[in-house]
């Protein structure tokens, strides 16, 4: 395989690849999103949003989940809100 | 109160308020426990159009330790619905109620009965219907009628009944309150340099008031590790704890112009209830809540509160002169952690024991093996009846002077031959015994009377 060749190669594969990421990442948002559909209200509560701990309550189960980033994002949306 | 608004948080909070707990070997079916578990303190029998009901949103539960670790091993839990016939109709009901399941009333109340041994869940009924409220001669007109079908057998030989009794906890809530005022003795009062007392008769403060309870009649056998009904008293698969709790879901979320909420997460315990008055008088008011969230495994960091009482120390200075021996008495009860936190050993008193072990825990203790007595005495233990208060407690028991007198020293010379209690000790009461009830417990099951109509009641007067 020439150079040029090879290079198309692994670009057409990397463009192939990232395009079935997204279509994988979406797939798997919508699956999340009927999954949703078919549960009750959730309640999200960060105690301490700098821990990055949020626990997560739906009907009589509750679930830790450790993520800083939504932590951070919640945080910031609150902040908003509250000015 | 045994543990009436014994909280700042419950006291706000009343439908998941436990307000006083009882087990014991049934007297008329001594092959079977009753345990009864009150909430809602002090219902003034006419309370409505909203009259008094258990909570959906509370999870209800009754506790059995049956190895002294202080956690449960066998859980009956108890959970209700309401169902509103007419919701555009105002009134609780429509007509005369003649049976549980009048069209007449209202606002119905069911529930279900489940069962958790280790981890194995049995649901032992559904769709149990409790008796209303006592209204009045219009609305309940037989009252006893109504109580009666709302008593439910379950599988197992097991009976349950869930709804409005009148309240069996006689004490003198006024006075008490008052500084400590115990009416028979206010002449000896210290009285903070105020006008003197005169001597007088105790007064039933809970008269005629209501509660909600839940009693549970259940064979021996349902309540013991291996599922044997314990004959030897000094063995220790015969003694099992008792506690009594509530619980509330972790989060309520409202919404704005609505009546929708949403509560969410798991259960959290909200109320707990073993001896009586436990967290009223032996747990400091800022530690009140968090006892109320913990289980009696947990109960060693309240073990200071036993051992050096605060009512112990304020006796002999509102009563002065009165109680010389117990003002000097400095050394940890450890006959108060005996009765209440691991029960008595072996040895203690002659043919007696409760004990479950070094793990201090706050839980009503009874020994199974122990029949009901034939001539009971209120004082239980410590007037001659082993098959009362603290062994377990019985409707009638008079735990209010049992613990008034064992704060005051007359249980200590069981750890400490020594001591002789002062002569106040043995006699000091509010005043009150079973008789003070206007309203009569039961020979049968459920044992609680028959709850006062609203019709009936006249509201609160003066002493």
């Amino acid at each position: 395989m020439s150079e040029s060749t090879r290079r198309g190669f692994v670009k057409n594969s990397a463009a192939a690849a990232a395009g079935m990421t997204v279509v994988g990442a979406l797939a798997a948002e919508q699956a999340d999103a009927k999954a949703a559909a078919k549960s009750g209200p959730v309640v999200a509560y960060i105690r301490k949003p700098g821990t990055g701990e949020i626990s997560v309550m739906s009907g009589e189960r509750e679930v830790k989940l450790h993520d800083r980033k939504i932590a951070a994002r919640l945080a910031r949306a609150a902040r908003r809100e509250a000015r | 109160m045994s543990s009436h608004r014994e909280a700042p948080a419950i006291s706000k909070d009343p439908v998941a308020d436990n307000t006083d707990l009882y087990a014991f070997v049934s007297p008329d079916d001594p092959g079977t426990v009753t345990i009864i578990s009150n909430y809602l303190p002090l219902e003034a029998p006419y309370g409505g159009p909203n009259f008094f009901e258990f909570g959906p949103d509370v999870r209800y539960r009754i506790n059995i330790d049956t190895n002294g670790d202080g956690d449960a091993d066998i859980i009956y839990e108890f959970a209700f619905e309401t169902q509103v016939a007419n919701p555009n109709s105002f009134l609780y009901n429509s007509g005369p109620i003649l049976s549980i399941d009048s069209a007449n009333w209202n606002r119905k109340q069911f529930y279900s009965v489940t069962r958790t041994s280790r981890g194995h869940r049995q649901v032992l009924g559904t769709g149990l219907a409790c008796p209303p409220c006592n209204i009045g001669p219009l609305s309940t007109p037989d009252y006893d009628m109504l109580a009666s079908e709302a008593i439910h057998s379950l599988p197992g030989g097991r009976t349950v009944f869930a709804g409005q009794r009148a309240e069996g906890f006689y004490v003198d809530l006024g006075s008490i309150f008052d500084l400590g005022n115990l009416r028979p003795f206010e002449n000896l009062h210290a009285t903070f340099g105020l006008p003197a007392l005169s001597a007088a008769v105790g007064v039933n403060g809970t008269d005629n008031f209501s509660v909600h309870s839940i009693a549970l009649k259940v064979p021996i056998s349902d309540l013991t590790r291996h599922g044997s009904t314990p004959t030897n008293v000094s063995s220790p698969d015969a003694v099992v704890g008792v506690w009594a709790s509530a619980s509330r879901q972790a989060a309520t979320v409202r919404e704005p112009w609505s009546d929708y909420v949403q509560e969410a997460g798991e259960w959290l315990q909200v109320s707990r209830l073993g001896n009586p008055l436990f967290n009223e008088v032996l747990v400091g008011m800022g530690y009140k809540d968090l006892w109320n969230s913990l289980p009696p495994s947990a109960d060693n960091r309240f073990a200071a509160g036993v051992q050096h009482p605060e009512l112990a120390t304020l006796l002999p200075v509102l009563y002065p002169g009165v109680f010389p021996n117990l003002a000097k008495l400095s050394a940890p009860r450890a006959d108060l952690v005996a009765i209440l936190l691991t029960g008595l050993p072996a040895g203690v008193v002659p043919g007696f024991q409760n004990f479950t072990g070094s793990t201090l825990a706050d839980m009503l203790r009874l020994n199974l093996a122990i029949p009901p007595s034939s001539k009971p005495n209120i004082l239980g233990l410590i007037g001659g009846d082993p098959a009362g208060f603290p062994n377990g407690r019985r409707v009638f028991d008079d735990v209010v002077t049992v613990e008034l007198r064992a704060i005051a020293g007359v249980t200590y010379p069981l750890v400490n031959s020594s001591y002789t209690p002062d002569v106040a000790a043995g006699e000091i009461t509010d005043g009150l015994t079973p008789a003070s009830l206007n309203l009569p417990f039961l020979n049968s099951f459920p044992y609680l009377g028959t709850p006062q109509g609203g019709y009936q009641t006249a509201p609160l007067g003066t002493v």
